[in-house]
């Protein structure tokens, strides 16, 4: 499949780390977005960070840089986003 | 991952029910949010809040109350919460806005009961929601009949307090919710051991109020054309004002706005200059309700605000500062909270007005006038609403709904059809 149809999510131990790397992000102008983490991901509830693909090698460099801990990334087949009452 | 799980343990929470609304959040957050264009990067803050929305807050309140301080949860903008930060506890608004609590509420409530209520009652009964598990103390009031009867309730289960909110504005009026304030002040004393005096009570009136300004600010940045700001976004921002701590709502609104006021003077927006700018006024949309905005956006329009409790009507007005006693600081207060034009008043002309007003000021093609499911009181103003607007040429149409999915293809073809006309 073509890398454009996933969607990359960094998950983290606490939300203090989540924090941490997307104002590290923010700053070095890599594009992420603070997102619910999604069920496929993790069944613990809490922040995570959509990433780009092609951002992920700078990301995972920022990472090591600035000593910030993180659970795992993964990877999920992007879906069309439809409405749903919660 | 952040692991609340033992916070909600301690709290008493049914943690297997708990999870079937943790695993639907991200989809439904996603579907609505995460799906726009060009979002301001100040969203950022309030996407954080969502993503941990049982976890950060419900945990700094649990910390307050660790240091021995109280917390008081609320359901209007009629309860004044400057006299709950002037005792040193914390005031939230509880008001549920899901779906997934209103099957709770139905098992003692009436069915014909609107969802606003059912949600907030089935949240604390069915124990799912850890900002109904953690206050100390209910503050109700007496906006409508549904909830008067559904503090009875509810008062079986946490300490109640009942702020009895006038139905008429006079002068006598006035002064029996000044009354009604301080008797507030005397409970919120016993319940805090805290003294509130001039003082306190005088930095927490401007607390409040820098929170009202930067609300206000925000929304400012809303009359320009292109809107720099979606209507869902802005409505999340004080969705969230209704429980965050109040300084921080005011830096982070301020922030946004700032932003914001970037965009408009790069005359960057998020729907096209020439979308249709829409009034949405009426009933509250408790946080996660966002159903009736996603229908008008993913339309093409822009919501450009809101004449409702969720929008100007919670932080518009603000209180008069100058006052040096707590007997004035009471008369300030009652004087600006009887300004808000609830349909709970008869007559209730300032409602309209205000409506006029908005329409000319955010410059709106179309109001929608909406009231949640068996909402008699905005229910029955909306024929008032739609005689006035139709005097002065102002296109309007009036829905009733809920937090269901089961009206939403319904509702989308309503207003596609308005939209079109005011296309025309």
């Amino acid at each position: 499949m073509e890398s454009h149809e996933y969607d990359w999510y960094i998950l983290f131990p606490n939300h203090h780390q989540g924090l941490r790397l997307n104002r590290e992000l923010k700053e070095q102008g890599i594009k992420n977005t603070i997102a619910p983490t999604p069920r496929e991901a993790s069944t613990s509830c809490g922040m995570s960070l959509i990433v780009g693909e092609a951002d992920l090698e700078s990301i995972m460099a920022v990472i090591e840089a600035k000593s910030i801990i993180i659970e795992k990334i993964v990877k999920i087949a992007r879906k069309e986003w439809q409405y749903r009452s919660c | 991952m952040a692991d609340y799980k033992q916070m909600w343990t301690d709290l008493g929470m049914d943690l297997e029910k708990h999870d079937l609304l943790c695993e639907v959040l991200p989809e439904a957050f996603g579907g609505v949010y995460l799906s726009q264009q060009n979002r301001p990067q100040g969203m950022g803050f309030y996407d954080f809040v969502v993503s941990e929305i049982h976890g950060v807050r419900p945990a700094e309140m649990l910390e307050h109350q660790k240091q021995g301080g109280k917390v008081f949860g609320t359901f209007c903008v009629y309860v004044p919460d400057e006299v709950v930060f002037a005792a040193g506890g914390i005031a939230a608004g509880l008001c549920g806005g899901s779906q997934f609590w209103v099957s709770g509420g139905e098992k003692v409530l009436p069915a014909n009961t609107c969802p606003l209520i059912k949600a907030s009652v089935g949240a604390r009964l069915d124990k799912t929601c850890p900002f109904f598990l953690i206050p100390d103390m209910y503050v109700g009031e007496t906006t409508c009949d549904g909830k008067k009867k559904a503090w009875e309730i509810l008062a079986g289960e946490v300490p109640f307090h009942i702020i009895d909110v006038p139905q008429m504005k006079r002068d006598k009026d006035v002064a029996a919710f000044e009354a009604e304030i301080m008797d507030f002040i005397a409970m919120v004393e016993k319940v805090t051991g805290n003294k509130i005096t001039a003082e306190r009570l005088g930095e927490s009136i401007k607390l409040i109020n820098n929170k009202r300004k930067g609300l206000q600010r925000l929304y400012n940045a809303r009359k320009a054309s292109p809107v720099p700001i979606s209507g869902k976004d802005a409505l999340l921002v004080t969705q969230i004002a209704f429980y965050d701590d109040p300084a921080r709502c005011a830096q982070m609104a301020n922030q946004l706005a700032e932003e914001l006021e970037e965009r408009v003077a790069r005359q960057e927006g998020v729907f096209p200059a020439n979308a249709l700018r829409i009034m949405v006024s009426g009933t509250p949309m408790a946080i996660p309700n966002w159903k009736l905005h996603h229908i008008i956006e993913t339309a093409g329009a822009a919501v450009v605000v809101e004449e409702s409790c969720t929008g100007t009507r919670y932080f518009e007005n603000l209180v008069d500062e100058s006052a040096t006693t707590v007997e004035g600081q009471v008369r300030a207060l009652a004087e600006r909270y009887m300004k808000t034009n609830c349909a709970c008043f008869t007559p209730n002309p300032g409602r309209v007005e205000d409506i006029v007003r908005l329409a000319d000021e955010y410059k709106v093609d179309g109001i929608i006038d909406t009231n949640l499911q068996f909402c008699n009181l905005y229910s029955t103003e909306s024929f008032l609403v739609k005689q006035a607007l139709a005097d002065k040429g102002l296109p309007v149409m009036h829905i009733e709904t809920d937090y269901s999915e089961q009206d939403y293809e319904q509702l989308r073809t309503r207003i596609e059809a308005f939209l079109e006309m005011l296309r025309k």
